[in-house]
């Protein structure tokens, strides 16, 4: 070893580059490559548009790549499943909201605590590098393991979720129940509800004063109101 | 159990005061004057049923094993060490016990009615039991660490009470005074403990007096020459001369005049000031080894009090008067305890207790008649308007002077006999003895004078009082005067206990030295030739000073009196300003040390404390707030970063390879061998260790050993280079030293 | 095709992600970028599923779909509140944990 104090940045781990590159010439390579460079160019262009509406757009698009480099994995179910929520539900999901609050933003990106926050992206970085000096093999790596016809396809991993894993199955699926109550709760007006128990009291004490038309009990009602409307 | 391990319930004696007082400070502010002193009285008179049970019923039959025992708990235990919570009822102590639940009791009864008009009539009630309760636990702790919690008691009780009235400035400044003055002698107190410990191993009395033998440790020379038990015993004394207000640190009792009279009498006069003599006479075994601290003892008893008797020849304030002669009679004490003579300094401490409270009681009883006012200037004749408080304060009077028959004529004729004939002393310091004897008897002529000049100003002659005044004195009511007659009993017949049976062939009728010789051993054996000639002289003295008073003084200022001012006005004056001690001690003592107290105020605490300690952890506190607000922004992105930063730092720091944090160099001529492993470990996960020798940028010596030799051309300065990579993680460390070859060769 | 390539891609995505959640102002664009990291794991997820022959990484990726719907329906109900709370979904803005 000429070189011991190689680093991820220089030589790969010792790995000879042209070997690591040579399976992107083939035809599956081919296809990766394309997914690949539309998912970055997609999620970053997701990630610096001013009009959201632009950015959930390219966001789906960004979804429906993974999807295809899902199925190149052998995920089937799971491309399939990744179109259906998050192109199909989330998505929808994030346009509403985007209709409710439309506002183009002024300034991409805030001033303030900037240097903290860059320096987050950086660790961010470093923290890619390092799993990077992982992640590549110090030579070209063998074949993959073969798989079954049924990898990845829904009948296979629908057993594994209904047999093996069903406790996380049902607190994930528990998880979700609270999220729909919670996102009501949230999102709910508490102030419109105040002002309907409001309006329900002035329309009663309006009742109780067409009943009684003297005024010596007039004030006798507006205390009863009163007091209907600290007890609410 | 042994014998002397013999069980009685002694722990009820001090809690039950205690008791009263917990319960009247917590309640007594909502009660009825009537309900705080059935609370208080029914305290201290239960204490005062159980004391005489415990002296009179129990304790004879095992007086000789070392009396009765009470062990409440095990307060600490820490190496040598091992002090319990114990009471021990022996001779000595119960005695005190008595004295102090009779005459407490009584004073709780006179109270009644010298405080009747007072709005902190519960506190002072309460006060009063927290008192008696500290007194009963110094006197019956069993080791000097339970004797010091009482001793402590009494001291902070006694602050409390003479600044009881603490509205007026006054008043709080002789508590103060008091309170300082005591924590000198408390400091010579504790040293003494520390010395006992270290000296004999043990604080439990018992175990002290056994230890000390004329063999043991305690009479080999410890410092200066000066035995163990010399330092014990004159440590000691110290704490027992602030607390029993001896030369040098008698000036606070004075003062202590300032709190109500009944306070004066019961802690002023008759119990707690005596604490001194008893820790004397409890330590006794160990004052008899060391003859000179017996001299130093004796020496400034008999000093204190011919001294304070002669101040007491000007003062004008009737409790003034009495308060230099207690000064005065507690130096009798020392004299006695210090001469060897255990047994008749107790029994001063008895009949002085007595007679006494009864004439620090009759003050206030004339005091109470005079409106509060105390001048004896401006009483006289007051025979006919206080019979009763007349009749026994002349008893009293009678007892201090030493006329026969009244108890003060025994107890102050044992000790003067004892001073002569005592031969504890030996060759070296035999004028000790004398000295102090004609000490005394002068002190005894001047008591006589003293006491009859105050009798002779305020009950014969004229009145010299205002005429408003005049029309208001009356008797005091008969819950005041109950107590005095009580006393006055005591102060007159309570010698008899005492008397000196040997010289009518009787030894058994000293009844009182008989049972104290179980405690402080036997009483002095005095020639009766000697006894019967200072027995005469003493009666003489007291009748010299009594006619001397009464050319002077009776019936009203005579002409002698006017003319002895006229004639040496320099020295009247001096005597009535006490000679000017308070302002020797002012000048000396207490200005030097306000004006360090005002130096080190303005440089420890304002600068150091208040600008560099407060004001520079204030000063921190606020630059560290200021940096760490920027991590609080309440901003959740800069949260997130914090976060990724954090676990950026973990990530560094758990894929580098390990290294020491010193390269470790073995040197021989010029050959070196490094060790790049961690201490004591194997290098983990197959680290690439790359050396470089020369600190020329490549590495001599590569390989997955963490150790490599290296010879060198030339010795000299060489720079150590080693880089460990991690091939999994991609992730350096490098580490260097310098060594220098010549030197580690020279030196191997 | 070798694995590190797909290793490497959820890499740069989640850096992506993570970018857009630290500098961006606007809550949508974060809520966004939160997405495209939960995205990135779940590549990562299929890809060793992938080169390990086991369907358990699926299993995963199926939770964390799931987990991501429902952080994105309670992220958005919060960023709706917040509108009508202050008629602003600027991150900047929404400062109120400082007092």
């Amino acid at each position: 070893m000429a070189d011991v104090a190689g680093t991820p940045g220089g030589n790969l781990g010792g790995a000879n580059v042209s070997d690591l590159l040579a399976p992107l010439a083939s035809g599956e390579g081919v296809v990766f490559l394309i997914l690949a460079l539309g998912v970055v160019a997609m999620s970053v262009v997701c990630m610096t548009r001013r009009n959201p509406v632009s950015a959930v757009m390219s966001l789906v698009a960004t979804f429906f790549g993974l999807a295809g480099l899902y199925a190149t994995l052998s995920a089937h179910f799971l491309a399939v499943l990744q179109v259906l929520v998050y192109a199909g539900a989330i998505m929808v999901l994030f346009i509403f909201v985007v209709m409710i609050v439309n506002r183009e933003e002024s300034t991409l990106v805030s001033l303030r605590g900037i240097p903290t926050r860059l320096l987050g992206v950086f660790a961010g970085v470093y923290m890619i590098r390092v799993f990077a000096g992982i992640a590549i093999p110090a030579q070209a790596p063998g074949p993959l393991p073969a798989l079954s016809d049924s990898f990845g396809t829904v009948a296979s991993v629908g057993d594994m979720l209904f047999r093996q894993d069903l406790f996380p199955f049902e607190a994930i699926s528990l998880l979700l129940l609270v999220a729909i109550v919670g996102g009501v709760v949230v999102s709910r007006s508490a102030r419109k509800e105040s002002d309907a128990v409001i309006a329900a009291d002035k329309r009663i004490a309006i009742s109780h004063l067409s009943s009684h038309d003297s005024p010596a009990e007039l004030s006798e009602v507006e205390e009863t109101s009163a007091a209907a409307g600290g007890h609410h | 159990m042994n014998a002397s391990e013999t069980l009685f319930n002694l722990r009820l004696i001090p809690l039950l005061p205690f008791l009263g007082a917990a319960v009247l400070i917590l309640f007594g502010r909502r009660w009825k004057r009537e309900a705080v002193l059935t609370v208080a009285a029914a305290a201290i008179g239960g204490s005062a049923l159980v004391a005489f049970d415990a002296f009179f019923t129990r304790l004879p039959a095992v007086a000789e094993e070392g009396g009765l025992r009470d062990v409440v708990w095990t307060w600490m235990s820490t190496g040598n060490l091992s002090v319990d919570l114990a009471f021990r009822m022996d001779a000595l102590s119960g005695l005190l016990c008595l004295i102090i639940t009779f005459i407490g009791f009584l004073i709780h009864l006179y109270s009644a009615g010298y405080m009747e008009h007072d709005p902190d009539y519960p506190r002072f009630f309460a006060y009063l039991n927290l008192f008696c309760g500290s007194m009963l636990v110094l006197v019956l702790g069993d080791s000097m660490p339970v004797m010091f919690v009482g001793w402590e008691g009494v001291g902070l009780c006694s602050y409390l009470l003479i600044g009881f009235w603490y509205h007026e400035t006054p008043n709080a400044d002789a508590g103060k005074k008091a309170f300082i003055t005591n924590r000198i002698g408390d400091f010579g107190f504790l040293i003494g403990i520390f010395l006992t410990f270290q000296a004999t191993g043990t604080l439990r009395f018992s175990e002290i007096t056994s230890f000390a033998t004329a063999g043991s440790v305690l009479t080999a020379p410890a410092w200066l020459g000066m035995s163990n038990a010399f330092w014990i015993g004159t440590f000691l004394f110290i704490g027992a001369a602030g607390k029993s207000a001896q030369i040098p640190l008698y000036v606070w009792l004075p003062d202590a005049m300032a709190g109500p009279t009944p306070v004066s009498a019961l802690i002023h006069a008759a119990t707690m000031v005596t604490a001194g003599v008893y820790m004397v006479a409890r330590m006794h075994a160990v004052y008899v080894l060391s003859p000179a601290a017996l001299a130093i003892v004796a020496l400034v008893g008999a000093a204190t009090a011919l001294f304070a008797a002669v101040i007491g020849f000007a003062q004008n304030d009737f409790k003034k008067v009495l308060a230099y002669s207690t000064v005065s009679q507690l130096g009798f004490m020392f004299a006695g305890v210090g001469t060897a003579n255990f047994a008749s300094g107790v029994f001063h401490l008895y009949t002085h207790a007595f007679f006494k409270a009864g004439l620090f009681l009759c003050a206030g009883s004339i005091m109470h008649a005079m409106s509060g006012s105390g001048d004896i200037r401006k009483m006289g004749g007051l025979r006919k308007l206080t019979p009763w408080t007349h009749g026994v304060f002349l008893v009293c009077w009678l007892a201090i002077c030493g006329v026969p028959v009244f108890s003060g004529f025994f107890s102050k004729d044992a000790i003067v006999a004892g001073a002569f004939a005592t031969g504890i002393f030996g060759d070296d310091l035999s004028w000790v003895g004398p000295t102090v004897g004609v000490l005394l008897l002068l002190a005894a002529l001047g008591t006589a004078f003293y006491m009859s000049r105050l009798y002779f100003l305020v009950f014969s002659g004229p009145t010299r009082a205002d005429a408003q005044t005049q029309h208001h004195i009356h008797e005091s009511p008969p819950s005041m005067v109950g107590p005095l007659v009580v006393l006055a009993v005591g102060a007159g017949l309570g010698g008899l206990v005492g008397v000196p049976g040997g010289l009518f062939g009787h030894p058994e009728w000293n009844l009182l030295g008989h049972t104290l010789e179980t405690a402080v051993g036997p009483e002095l054996d005095v020639p009766h030739n000697t006894e019967l000639l200072f027995m005469a002289v003493s009666t003489v003295l007291a009748l010299i000073g009594i006619g001397l008073a009464y050319t002077f003084y009776g019936g009203g200022y005579r002409a002698p009196a006017q003319k002895f001012a006229a004639a040496f006005p320099g020295f009247v004056q001096l005597v009535r300003d006490k000679f000017r001690v308070d302002e020797l001690y002012g000048a000396v003592i207490i200005r030097p040390l306000r004006k360090f107290a005002l130096a080190l105020f303005r440089v420890v605490d304002r600068v150091l404390i208040d600008q560099i300690l407060v004001g520079g952890v204030a000063a921190l506190v606020d630059v560290l707030g200021r940096v760490s607000r920027a991590f609080q922004a309440g901003d959740a992105q800069r949260y997130m970063a914090a976060f990724a930063i954090g676990a950026a730092a973990l990530v560094f720091f758990a894929t580098r390879p390990t290294v020491p944090s010193t390269l470790k160099v073995e040197v021989s001529g010029t050959t070196v061998s490094v060790d790049a492993s961690r201490a004591g470990r194997a290098s983990p996960r197959g680290l690439t260790y790359a050396f470089d020798f020369d600190d020329d940028g490549r590495p001599e010596v590569v390989g997955l050993k963490s150790d490599a030799r290296y010879t060198y051309d030339q010795a000299g300065e060489h720079t150590i280079r080693v880089t460990v990579t991690d091939p999994r993680w991609h992730t350096q460390s490098k580490i260097k030293r310098k060594i220098d070859l010549s030197a580690a060769g020279e030196r191997k | 095709m070798p694995t590190f390539y797909y290793l490497i891609l959820s890499f740069v995505l989640f850096l992506i992600g993570t970018t857009g959640v630290l500098l961006r102002r606007n809550a949508l664009v974060v809520l966004m970028g939160i997405e495209l990291q939960l995205n990135a794991g779940n590549l990562a997820m299929l890809t060793y599923s992938r080169a390990l022959g086991d369907e358990k990484g699926h299993v995963f990726a199926f939770l964390i779909i799931a987990l991501a719907a429902a952080e994105a329906a309670v992220g958005l109900a919060i960023l709706v509140g917040l509108f009508r709370n202050r008629q602003t979904i600027n991150l900047d803005e929404a400062n109120l944990m400082k007092r």
